[in-house]
């Protein structure tokens, strides 16, 4: 594999996932393991919280039923923050439901994705929203 | 000696069936009376709530409980403007709901009493309300232990594990349980090989956490809406079938399941034949679990 000249010297996008689900967490990262982030992964609102508080990720990507927050009410809270006020969310649940949608799009996120999904539709939001690159 | 019951005073999802077809099971929407000497607490505020606060009217030794709500859909709160506690100023609520904090809460409980919805707001509430919010998932109410979780329902809802001495309690009204297997056999062959691995995995986790969501119940009462025809025609609106709500309680070795948030199209002959193939399944899989329907006016022994 040969580096991107063009990210020559540019640091690698930050993606963040918080993700109660072992599985997803591994999904995503083979989706996006050649593409030159640096991915950051919680697998509770509470466990990202530090990280969150003090830090802006390129891409925040959340999942909605987790056993503590929701990442609905999570997103709410964060959006409450001056640092998250414009930050990138992409929501990603097995809720297929309308009325997530709508609910996520009121709170500003860019894109809902529901699960199953192919490996394929992880790296091109990634790649839609950074300016991180395919290297294979 | 403890008095400590469970009473059904709604047991409808959607909206109130108040048909001579459908009332020996019931008519009226969401909510079950919990009762465990002075404290009194009630899940969600259905229509079945306005038969119970009439009767709280009539008694005099309580004067104070707590409403908890899995979510703000029409079913589960329409029988809030018509409950009399609420305007009376001998009484204090507590009430508990999904939200981000108690003004979103107090929102939330409000917004159907405001014109052009309701003749009158929840300022002509003359009893001690307050509205709480919690950061831990848990809420304690005198000896009644409250834990919320997240379900698979439209929007935010909770279903409730609730501890009486040493029974559990798990309340989960509105819940479409393995919507993500099924979402993810529908979709298996389009598919890579190293993608199914994952997701084959997931589905595992996924059986789990619902699982664990009902596990050590001694008293389940679990959405089961649908029948399997009408399921293919409702999928994504947030209600189990009753095949899967029975045979998800068996693996998690539930000892007593009620069948609740019954489809209001359903009267009580259709409800009767679900409860006999509920049964047969049970039977079939040689399992210990008790399966009832929940009927309106039912009440269980809790002490």
């Amino acid at each position: 594999m040969e580096e991107n000249p063009e990210l020559m010297g540019k640091t690698k996008p930050i993606i963040a996932v918080v993700d109660d689900s072992p599985s997803f967490r591994s999904l995503f990262e083979r989706s996006t393991d050649a593409l030159g982030i640096e991915l950051l992964a919680f697998d509770s609102a509470e466990e990202s919280w530090a990280y969150l508080e003090n830090n802006q990720p390129d891409i925040l990507f959340l999942n909605i039923i987790m056993p503590d927050k929701d990442g609905l009410t999570f997103l709410r809270e964060l959006r409450d923050l001056p640092l998250h006020r414009d930050t990138t969310v992409v929501m990603i649940s097995s809720k297929d439901y309308a009325q997530d949608r709508s609910i996520a799009t009121e709170l500003g996120a860019i894109e809902f994705i529901t699960k199953p999904m192919p490996m394929q539709t992880i790296s091109d939001v990634v790649l839609k929203y950074t300016e991180a690159s395919n290297k294979t | 000696m403890s008095n400590s019951y469970l009473r059904f005073w709604g047991v409808r999802g959607s909206y109130a069936a108040p048909f001579a077809t459908h009332l020996k099971v019931g008519g009226n929407t969401s909510c079950v009376e919990i009762r465990v000497d002075d404290h009194l607490l009630i899940c969600d505020a259905g229509t079945g709530i306005i038969p119970l606060g009439n009767a709280l009217m009539k008694q005099n030794e309580l004067r104070e409980m707590m409403v908890i709500l899995t979510h703000y859909h029409w079913d589960h709160i329409s029988g809030l403007p018509f409950f009399v506690p609420a305007f009376s100023p001998e009484w204090k609520i507590h009430f508990f709901g999904p939200g981000q904090n108690a003004a979103e809460v107090e929102k939330l409980f409000s917004n159907q009493m405001k014109a052009p919805y309701f003749p009158v707001g929840t300022e002509t509430w003359l009893a001690n309300v307050d509205y709480h919010t919690v950061s831990n998932s848990r809420i304690d109410y005198g000896p009644i232990k409250i834990k919320y979780n997240n379900v698979h329902h439209p929007g935010v809802t909770y279903g409730y594990r609730i501890i009486v001495g040493t029974k559990n309690i798990i309340y989960v009204s509105d819940n479409e349980c393995r919507f993500l297997e099924k979402s993810i056999n529908r979709k298996y062959q389009e598919f890579t090989n190293e993608e199914k691995e994952i997701f084959d995995e997931m589905k595992k986790e996924e059986y789990q956490a619902e699982l664990d969501l009902i596990k050590n119940a001694d008293i389940l009462i679990h959405d089961a809406q649908y029948t399997s025809e009408d399921y293919e025609l409702k999928r994504g609106w947030g209600h189990s079938c009753y095949i899967d709500t029975v045979n998800l309680a068996i693996d998690a070795g539930v000892k007593e399941l009620y069948l609740y948030h019954h489809d209001p199209n359903y009267d009580d002959e259709t409800i009767e034949s679900i409860h006999a193939h509920a049964l047969d399944i049970v039977r079939e899989r040689q399992s210990d679990l008790k399966c009832h329907i929940a009927r309106e006016g039912l009440i269980l022994d809790l002490a």
